[in-house]
C-alpha cells in the first residue's frame, strides 16, 4: 500500500485514549469516524467507550459525543438527528454508538422502536460479547461456553449468543451489516454504503477484548481474521432486510472453531462436547446464511 | 450549528474539547515494539550484497532518486546489472511461494535506466590529497574508481586495450547488454572525473613500480583473460580462435576471417556467447557448440543455453576434440572422441570418434588469470586487488563487489582509519513461514500489465520495513507516525499490545521487553 493510500489526513482518533492495550473497540472506532467523518456526531451509551472517549476536557475523538443513559440510545439518536435537521444541519451524519450490552440487551427496546420508525440514523454496535466495562458479566451476545464474571468457572454461559441481525432483518431496514477489526477494508465499503443510504442503518462489529476474552492484546486482530474465518462471524450485509449478501467468502472449506476458541481464555475449561456443540451450532448457523444467500431476491 | 462550532462553542461539558493526546499512555507500556532488520533471502543470495528489499520500496513509492541511492551504496551500475547479472537473487524469492518470484533484475534495470536518463554527471570535487592508481578498467576497476572519486579522491585507471569497460565492452555481446546503456555508464564515469588512460599495459609500457611511486595506493584489477589451450593438432591455425580474441574483434568491430559452418568447444558462458555471435555475423549458416560433458553438467547459464538452442545452434554433447583436420590451407573439419564423466573423472572412448566438417573453430575452454604483472613487484609492497584476477572467471556482480570493498580498503589505509565492516553478518534468513500474510490487505496480486512500480509493490520486504503500512493501519493507538514517508513508533503513546509486531507482513519489527 502507498503511503498516501492510507488516508492519514482522514484520522478522527487522537492518542492517548483510554483504551486498553489491543483493545478492539478502540480501532472499530478508529475506522468507523475515519470512515463516516469529519461531518460526524455519534451519541454514545454507558460502555467500554464512555471511558475511552476520555474524562473531559479531554477527548478521544475530533467530533462530537453525546452520551445518554445506558437504554435509551435508540431515542437520543432519533431526537440528535431529528434536531440537528430542524436546524438545518441535514449533512450531519449520526451515529450511535453502544456496546453489546446496550445493544442487544438493555438498548434493544429503544433500539427496535427507532428501527421500526426507520429514523435516519446509523446505530453502530461494538460487540466484545459482554458487559466489559464493569468487569465481564454475561450479556446475550456473550458466546455459549464462555465464561464471565457471572458464570465463574465450573459455570459457563449456557445459552446461545442472541441473532441480533436476524432480529435487525425482521424490522425491514434499508441496511444491516457485520463488519470486524481484521477487515478494515469490508468495514469501510460498509460504512461508506450506509453512510449513503437514508434510514435506520445497524452495524454490528465484532471486537476482540484482550482482558475480557483473556487473549494476549497482540492477538486482536489474528482472533477477529479467526472469527471469520471459522464461519463463528461471517461478514455479510442484509439490504432491506431481505437480500442477504456475502462481503467476505473464503469458501467452503472453514478453519475448525476450536483454533479459535483455544486462543481465549474465557473457554480454557470448555470440554470437547461443549466444543462439538457450538461447532455444530456454527456450521447450522452458516448453512442458513447460505441458504438465505442463495434464496435472497436481487434488488 | 455545525459539528465544527458545536465543538469550539465552550463550556460544553457532555464532552471533552482538549485532544486526549495530552494523556501520555506510552507511561502503561511494558513491552517496546522496534524495528529490528533482519535478512531477505534477495540479498543473502545477491552476488553483491545489495539492499532489495529497501529499493523495491522507494520503487514502489516512485521514490526513483531515492531507489538510485540506496541501489548505489552497493551497485554503481544497476543498468548494466540488471541486463547481465544471472539475478540469483531471484531463485529463492519469498514471493515465489505465493505466486511467482519478483523480478528484481527488471526493477534494478528500470533504477538504472532512469538514472542514466536522469541525473546529470557532474565533475566530482576532490576532497582528500590521496591519490589512486587503478589498472584495468573491467567492472572491478570501474567500480572501485566509482567509490574512490565520489568519495573525493584523485583516480587514474589504466587500460590496456583502447576500449574502457573490460569484458562488458569486449566480452559480453551487445545484444545482451545494449551499447547505449554501457556507453553511457562509461561516459558518465569520465565525466564525473575518472581520469582514463587507455593503450597502456601495465607491466610493458608501464611497470606496477613506476605507478607505485606516483600513486599513494593501487588497485589491480586485469581480469582472467589468459585463454587455456586444448592440446592438439592444428590448434595453431589462425582460423582456430580462442573465445575472447573472437567476442572481442566482433565487439570491438575488428577484421575476422570466417567460413562456414563453425564449430565451437566449450560450455561456459563464453562458450554460450561465442556460438550466439557467431550465428550473427554475416555468411553464417550453421552453429555447433560441442561440449565434453552432459548438458546438464554445463556450466552456462541455462537460460542462455535454452536461448542459443532456440536460435538455431546446434548442441552436442560428450565429445573431446583431438584433431583439427585440414586440407591444404583449409580447415575442413574437427575430429571428436565420444568422453564423458565418471568416478575417475573424464573416460575417453577412442572407438566411438565421429568427424564434424567445419571451416572456424572457436576454442571457448575457459580462463585464467595473468598473474605476470605481480612478477616485478617487491613483496613488501602493499596494494589492493581483486574481480577476476583474483577469483578466476566469475560475474560481473561480483567484480564489483570486490572494487567496492577494494574502494573502502584504500580510503581505511589512507585516513588510517580501522578496516570497515564489509561483509554482510552472518544472520538467519526470513523464510516465507516467518512472514504474516494474513493480512491480504497489503499484498498486491500478480499484475498484467507489468511496470517496475507494480512488480515492486510486489515485494513482501522480507525482514525489512517496506512501508506496506499494516502497522499503522492496526494500531488502535494511533502510535504510528508517518515521518518523511516511513512509519515510526511513536512512544508517547504506544501501549506495547503487540499488534503491530504480530501483524507486520515482513516481521520486520520485534517487541523488547521494558520500556
Ligand atoms: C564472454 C563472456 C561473457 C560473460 N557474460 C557475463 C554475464 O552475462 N554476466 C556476468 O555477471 N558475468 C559475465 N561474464 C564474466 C564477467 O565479465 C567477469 O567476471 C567480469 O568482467 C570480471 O571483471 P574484472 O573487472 O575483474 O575483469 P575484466 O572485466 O576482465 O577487466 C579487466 C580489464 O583489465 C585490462 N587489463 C588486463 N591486463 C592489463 C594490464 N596489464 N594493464 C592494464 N590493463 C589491463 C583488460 O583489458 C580489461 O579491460 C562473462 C565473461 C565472458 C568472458
Ligand atoms: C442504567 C445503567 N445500568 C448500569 C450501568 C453500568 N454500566 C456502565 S457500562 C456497563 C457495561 C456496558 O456493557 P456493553 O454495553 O457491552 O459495553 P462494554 O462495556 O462491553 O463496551 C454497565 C453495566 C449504567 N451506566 N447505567
Ligand atoms: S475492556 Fe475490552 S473493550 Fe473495554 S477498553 Fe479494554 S479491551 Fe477495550
Ligand atoms: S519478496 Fe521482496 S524481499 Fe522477499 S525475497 Fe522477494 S524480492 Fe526479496
Ligand atoms: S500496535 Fe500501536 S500500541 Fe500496539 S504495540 Fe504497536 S505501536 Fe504500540
Ligand atoms: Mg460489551
Amino acid at each position: 500500500m502507498r503511503i498516501d493510500e492510507l488516508k492519514i489526513d482522514s484520522e478522527m482518533l487522537y492518542s492517548g485514549h483510554n483504551a486498553c492495550p489491543g483493545c478492539g473497540a478502540a480501532l472499530a472506532v478508529r475506522y468507523l469516524t475515519k470512515a463516516l467523518g469529519p461531518n460526524l456526531a455519534i451519541v454514545l451509551t454507558a460502555s467500554c467507550w464512555s471511558i475511552i472517549s476520555g474524562m473531559p476536557p479531554l477527548t478521544a475523538l475530533k467530533c462530537p459525543i453525546l452520551h445518554c443513559p445506558f437504554p435509551s440510545a435508540g431515542s437520543v439518536g432519533s431526537g440528535v438527528k431529528r434536531g440537528l435537521n430542524a436546524a438545518g444541519h441535514d449533512d450531519t451524519t449520526v451515529v450511535v454508538l453502544a456496546g453489546d450490552g446496550g445493544t442487544f440487551d438493555i438498548g434493544l427496546q429503544a433500539m427496535s422502536g427507532a428501527a421500526q420508525r426507520n429514523e435516519d440514523y446509523i446505530f453502530v454496535c461494538y460487540d466484545n460479547e459482554a458487559y466489559m466495562n464493569t468487569g465481564m458479566q454475561t450479556s446475550s451476545a456473550t458466546p455459549f461456553g464462555a465464561r464471565t464474571a457471572t458464570a465463574p468457572y465450573p459455570l459457563f454461559k449456557a445459552g446461545q449468543k442472541k441473532d441480533i441481525m436476524q432480529i435487525m432483518a425482521a424490522h425491514g431496514i434499508p441496511y444491516a451489516a457485520t463488519a470486524t477489526v481484521a477487515f478494515p477494508d469490508d468495514m469501510e465499503s460498509k460504512l461508506k454504503k450506509a453512510q449513503a443510504i437514508k434510514g435506520f442503518r445497524f452495524i454490528h462489529i465484532l471486537s476482540p477484548c484482550p482482558p475480557g476474552w483473556g487473549t494476549e492484546s497482540s492477538d486482536t486482530i489474528h482472533l477477529s481474521r479467526l472469527a471469520v474465518s471459522t464461519g463463528f462471524f461471517p461478514l455479510y450485509e442484509i439490504e432491506n432486510g431481505v437480500t442477504w449478501k456475502m462481503t467476505h467468502y473464503q469458501g467452503e472449506k472453514k478453519t475448525p472453531l476450536k483454533e479459535y476458541l483455544s486462543a481465549q481464555r474465557r473457554f480454557k475449561q470448555m470440554d470437547r462436547q461443549r466444543m462439538e456443540m457450538l461447532q455444530h451450532e456454527v456450521d447450522h448457523e452458516w448453512d442458513c446464511l447460505m441458504e438465505k444467500v442463495a434464496t435472497s431476491p436481487s434488488e | 450549528m455545525s459539528t465544527d462550532t458545536m465543538i469550539q462553542e465552550k463550556p460544553c461539558y457532555s464532552y471533552g474539547f482538549e485532544p486526549s493526546t495530552a494523556n501520555k499512555t506510552g507511561d502503561w507500556r511494558f513491552l517496546t515494539p522496534e524495528k529490528s532488520s533482519r535478512l531477505s533471502p534477495c540479498r543473502q543470495d545477491c552476488l553483491l550484497d545489495g539492499e532489495i528489499p529497501l529499493w523495491m520500496e522507494a520503487v514502489k513509492q516512485e521514490k526513483w532518486e531515492e531507489a538510485w541511492q540506496i541501489v548505489s551504496r552497493y551497485n554503481p551500475f544497476p543498468a548494466i546489472t540488471g541486463y547481465v547479472c544471472y539475478h540469483p537473487c531471484t531463485s529463492n524469492c519469498n514471493r515465489g511461494q505465493l505466486d511467482q518470484d519478483i523480478a528484481i533484475e527488471e526493477v534494478e534495470k528500470a533504477i538504472g535506466e532512469w538514472r542514466l536518463n536522469n541525473i546529470k554527471a557532474v565533475q566530482r570535487p576532490i576532497k582528500y590529497k590521496g591519490k589512486i592508481g587503478i589498472v584495468g578498467s573491467g567492472p572491478a576497476g570501474l567500480s572501485c574508481a566509482y567509490y574512490l572519486n565520489a568519495a573525493g579522491y584523485s583516480v587514474t585507471v589504466y587500460e590496456k586495450t583502447s576500449l574502457i569497460g573490460g569484458m562488458l565492452t569486449l566480452g559480453i555481446p551487445e545484444y545482451r547488454l545494449p551499447r547505449y546503456v554501457l556507453n553511457r555508464e562509461l561516459y558518465m564515469l569520465e565525466e564525473s572525473g575518472i581520469h582514463f588512460i587507455k593503450d597502456c599495459p601495465i607491466g610493458d609500457k608501464k611497470d606496477l613500480c613506476e605507478l607505485y611511486e606516483e600513486y599513494d595506493n593501487i588497485f589491480l584489477a586485469t581480469g582472467a583473460w589468459k585463454p587455456r589451450r586444448a592440446y592438439i593438432p592444428g590448434e595453431e591455425d589462425r582460423r582456430v580462435y580462442n573465445a575472447l580474441d573472437f567476442l572481442s574483434a566482433i565487439n570491438s568491430g575488428g577484421q575476422l576471417e570466417i567460413s562456414d559452418p563453425v564449430v565451437v568447444i566449450g560450455g561456459g558462458n563464453a562458450a554460450i556467447d561465442s556460438a550466439r555471435s557467431a550465428l550473427r555475423l554475416k555468411g553464417v549458416n550453421h552453429v555447433s557448440l560441442v561440449y565434453r560433458r552432459s548438458r546438464a553438467e554445463m556450466p552456462a547459464n541455462q537460460e542462455e543455453v535454452e536461448a542459443a538452442e532456440r536460435e538455431g545452434v546446434e548442441l552436442i554433447f560428450n565429445a573431446l576434440p583431438r584433431e583439427v583436420e585440414k586440407e591444404e590451407q583449409d580447415i575442413i573439419g574437427l575430429m571428436f572422441d565420444y568422453c564423458k564423466t565418471d568416478l575417475n573423472g573424464l573416460s575417453i572412448d577412442r572407438s566411438r570418434s565421429f568427424s564434424k566438417s567445419c571451416g572456424t573453430v572457436v576454442m571457448a575452454l575457459g580462463q585464467q588469470a595473468d598473474l605476470s604483472v605481480f612478477c616485478e613487484f617487491g613483496r613488501d609492497v602493499p596494494f589492493f586487488a581483486g574481480g577476476d584476477l583474483i577469483t578466476g572467471p566469475s560475474t560481473v556482480p561480483e567484480a564489483i563487489k570486490a572494487g567496492r570493498i577494494a574502494a573502502y580498503g584504500i580510503v581505511a589505509d589512507l585516513e588510517g582509519l580501522p578496516v570497515p565492516q564489509v561483509m554482510l553478518p552472518e544472520q538467519p534468513v526470513v523464510s516465507f513461514e516467518d512472514l504474516n500474510l494474513a493480512t491480504k490487505l497489503n499484498i498486491k496480486m500478480q499484475h498484467k500489465e507489468c511496470t517496475p512500480e507494480l512488480e515492486a509493490s510486489r515485494c513482501l520486504g522480507c525482514g525489512t520495513c517496506n512501508a506496506c503500512g499494516t502497522c499503522y493501519i492496526f494500531c488502535p493507538d494511533m502510535a504510528i507516525d508517518v515521518i518523511n514517508g516511513r512509519f515510526e513508533l511513536n512512544l508517547d503513546y504506544c501501549k506495547g499490545c503487540g499488534i503491530c509486531v504480530k501483524e507486520c507482513p515482513a516481521q520486520a519489527l520485534v517487541l523488547e521487553g521494558g520500556r
